[in-house]
């Protein structure tokens, strides 16, 4: 295949674009044709494999005042640049310059589908915000750092630009965006776990190649005293959702739930419900919803008074792949509305 | 049990009016084996394609793949149970065509996503995928008027099982390229001059009950396997067509385990740093009451009849199956058989930069775990000129042979639940 040449954007704020000082951040977005300021360190870094073909420059106050417009013009100039990959930066341990790099890197990625590179320092606010988001280089504090923050920014860009893995973060010396990434092991997955074996049969070490979960002791509640006088709430994560998900639930993992009114509902109708999940067969709720969430038999109960009230909301969401972080939130916000709610005990329905 | 495979490698496959092989290259005749695979009257016509290594071509809806194999005269039955009666396999000699596989097509009535099960010949996921390495024979059949699910699920495998013994019958009487013997004694002696080795068992889970199983679908030795309790089982019958692959099990093609990789590599290290005794076969079972009792009986098993000092597992299905081996493991700790789990993350935290765990448990004992991939990598897949199979359309009208991405999940012979791949994942 012809090598192509990759088309290189550089955005830099007020200052390293030459603009100005402190007195000229509040300019808007602007751009100029080929490389400016650091952007010649960033062009001989590039060689022959990439091009800078333009710099899109922006002050500091004003991308930071007001983020979402600022953010959305400078797409605007990147797309009419026609970049195959957008460079930030880097902006050491100005935090202003950090979080607008660590935002137009993100919009450059969801918006144009380019991939993006900025470089920052640790401490810098912008990691905290964008590490997940994009790829952010290590940098030292100060511009004393740019000779070697400019050289990985450019490798890394023209590897993404490539679609050629970037290695770990520790190889590729940027923050861990903790994003699962497949790469070719020496060995076969059969080879290895043969050896692993042997290695913990001989009692020798060996490396786990996975990071296991670590779960949370949580305190059983204490029981309930009189169940006949006790509000009893339905929560599931089967997907049971009113028809058309009105809360746009995600099928798969999941960010959100639902609070579904069941006041005076018996038993469900399954005319007005369906099931937003994708990881079990669903036939059998579709046709009768009481058979995830058992509304009639909670009734039946309630009328011979064996509890003393099924709550009049029910909480779903769907429990699929979900990240451990999600199901964490999502529990303490139904937990929160249940106890606000007199609710003194719940039954929960998975599938 | 001994068997010896006697391998030919195949280099091009063709149509001609003769079906033989000479010269490293397969000769078809399309006819023929169109005639025999439409004699079963569940198919209203078959067709048959050719693909190969470098063509600017995408396979869609591949329900299996197998390697062409057919039993030497007299020395037992092809994929018995499942191709005719009940017979031995394991034994005497077979024959395998080397390079060239069946690809069954016709998969589009048991994958959710439409483009599942995708084989490319060239570019990325050629490259990831062992499918457009090879040479491939292409079986479309089509269910006639009226047939359901579980007849035509049948007649689909049986299609392409009899396709692979047509095939390899071509190699009968030539001599082979290559000979691999696959020799182990009876338990009682197996440990015989193995002096301190470590005594090593396979626990092979199979199928995952998660979705209803189909009715008549042939796994072992012709049936369907979903209530099956754990079962002792000699690896040369796993590697001569006692299973064929459960349509519902990603990552685990007849062809993989016509060769399974974790088989031939405790049959390679055997004698030299372990004593291979055997092979337990499981499933998944989606209940808790039955997965502890095959976790319980497997870890029995493996302890006090095989004697085993360690275990190697896999897992089969996607993302809750996980908990299964695991349990099994756990199981097999507390009676003092140390475990090593070779799985593929599905279940992961996918983008967890703090806390990301790659596992949904996390047990006593079980810290011997090896990675094979995370299933949601996504690859992005140039046009290509020809499409074998239905030409669907993806979210957004974009033309399947035209630029695509899809998951690596999606690309046949890319991600192994039995260890072929060397991919793994990494946290970026």
């Amino acid at each position: 295949m012809q090598t192509r040449v990759i088309r290189v954007v550089h955005y830099l704020n007020q200052f390293f674009g030459g603009v100005g000082g402190e007195n000229k951040a509040d300019v808007g977005p602007q751009v100029r044709n080929g490389p400016v300021g650091p952007g010649r360190a960033l062009q001989s870094a590039l060689g022959g494999e990439g091009e800078v073909v333009a710099t899109v420059i922006c002050g500091d106050n004003y991308f930071a005042e007001k983020m979402e417009e600022a953010s959305g013009e400078v797409i605007r100039l990147l797309s009419s640049c026609r970049a195959d990959v957008l460079i930030a930066g880097p902006a050491f341990d100005a935090g202003r310059y950090g979080i607008a790099c660590g935002a137009v890197c993100k919009a450059a990625e969801n918006k144009l589908g380019i991939p993006a590179v900025t470089g920052m320092h640790e401490e810098n606010p912008g990691v905290d915000l964008f590490s997940r988001n994009v790829y952010i280089v290590k940098t030292g504090e100060t511009v004393a750092g740019m000779a070697e923050a400019i050289s990985r920014m450019a490798g890394m860009a023209l590897k993404l630009a490539n679609d050629q893995d970037v290695g770990r973060p520790s190889e590729g010396g940027y923050f861990s965006r903790g994003l699962l990434v497949n790469v070719m092991a020496e060995k076969t997955g059969a080879e290895r776990v043969v050896s692993m074996l042997l290695a913990k049969l001989a009692g020798e070490p060996f490396e786990p190649e996975v990071t296991l979960p670590k779960y949370d002791r949580i305190e059983p509640a204490p029981r309930i005293k009189d169940i006949r006088s006790a509000t009893i709430a339905l929560v599931t994560d089967g997907g049971l959702v009113p028809k058309g998900n009105p809360d746009r639930i995600e099928q798969r993992h999941a960010t959100r739930f639902g609070a579904y009114s069941i006041n005076l509902v018996d038993p469900l109708n399954r005319d007005g419900y369906e099931v937003n999940h994708g990881g079990y067969d669903a036939v059998f709720v579709n046709e009768d919803p009481n058979r995830l969430l058992p509304v009639d038999v909670m009734r039946d109960l309630e009328k011979e008074g064996v509890i003393g009230k099924l709550h009049d909301t029910f909480y779903s969401t769907s429990g699929l792949a979900s990240v451990v972080k999600s199901s964490e939130k999502m529990g303490k916000g139904i937990a929160e509305q249940l106890k606000a709610g007199g609710v003194s005990g719940a039954i929960l329905t998975s599938t | 049990m001994r068997l010896g495979l006697d391998i030919l490698n195949i280099k091009d496959v063709q149509f001609a009016g003769k079906t033989s092989l000479g010269g490293g290259v397969l000769s078809i005749n399309r006819r023929e084996l169109q005639g025999l695979l439409q004699e079963d009257r569940r198919l209203s016509r078959v067709e048959i394609e050719l693909a190969h290594p470098g063509d600017k071509c995408r396979i869609l809806q591949v329900a299996d793949v197998i390697e062409p194999r057919a039993k030497t005269r007299g020395s037992g039955h092809d994929f018995a149970g499942t191709l005719g009666g009940q017979g031995n396999v394991g034994e005497g000699s077979t024959c395998g065509l080397r390079g060239a596989a069946v690809v069954m097509g016709g998969g589009s009535a048991f994958l959710k996503d439409p483009i599942g099960g995708l084989i490319d010949m060239s570019g990325p996921a050629a490259e990831i995928g062992i499918y457009g390495k090879t040479h491939n024979i292409v079986v479309l059949p089509y269910p006639s008027a009226g047939i359901d699910l579980p007849d035509y699920a049948k007649a689909l495998k049986i299609a392409g099982l009899r396709t692979a013994v047509y095939l390899a019958k071509a190699g009968e009487g030539l001599k082979p390229d290559e000979n691999e013997v696959y020799d182990l004694p009876p338990l009682t002696e197996v440990a015989k001059g193995m002096g301190k080795l470590p005594k090593v068992a396979y626990i092979f889970a199979v199928l995952s009950t998660k979705h209803e199983p189909i009715t008549g679908e042939p796994i072992l030795y012709g049936s369907n396997i979903d209530r099956t309790l754990p079962t002792v089982i000699h690896p040369n019958e796993v590697l001569d067509g006692a299973i064929i692959s459960p349509y519902r099990a990603a990552g685990m093609e007849t062809y993989v385990i016509q060769n399974h990789p974790i088989i031939t590599e405790l049959y390679r290290r055997h004698g030299k740093d372990l004593c291979f005794t055997g092979v337990i076969i499981t499933t998944a079972p989606d209940s808790e009451y039955e997965y502890e009792r095959a976790a319980t009986m497997v870890a029995n098993m493996a302890k006090r009849i095989f004697g085993a000092d360690g275990v190697v597992l896999n897992k089969t299905g996607m993302g809750a199956e996980e908990i299964v081996p695991a349990r099994t493991a756990e199981r097999c700790e507390e009676l003092g058989v140390r475990t090593a789990y070779a799985m593929f993350l599905h279940g992961a935290d996918q983008s967890d930069a703090g806390s990301g765990a790659d596992t949904l448990f996390n047990m006593r004992g079980v810290d011997a775990i090896v990675n094979m991939g995370t299933t949601y990598m996504k690859h992005k897949l140039p046009a290509v000129d020809r499409i074998i199979g239905d030409p669907v359309s993806l979210p957004g009208g974009i033309p399947v042979n035209g630029n695509i991405e899809v998951t690596v999940a999606a690309i046949k012979g890319a991600l192994s639940q039995l260890g072929h791949s060397r991919i793994t994942a990494v946290r970026h």
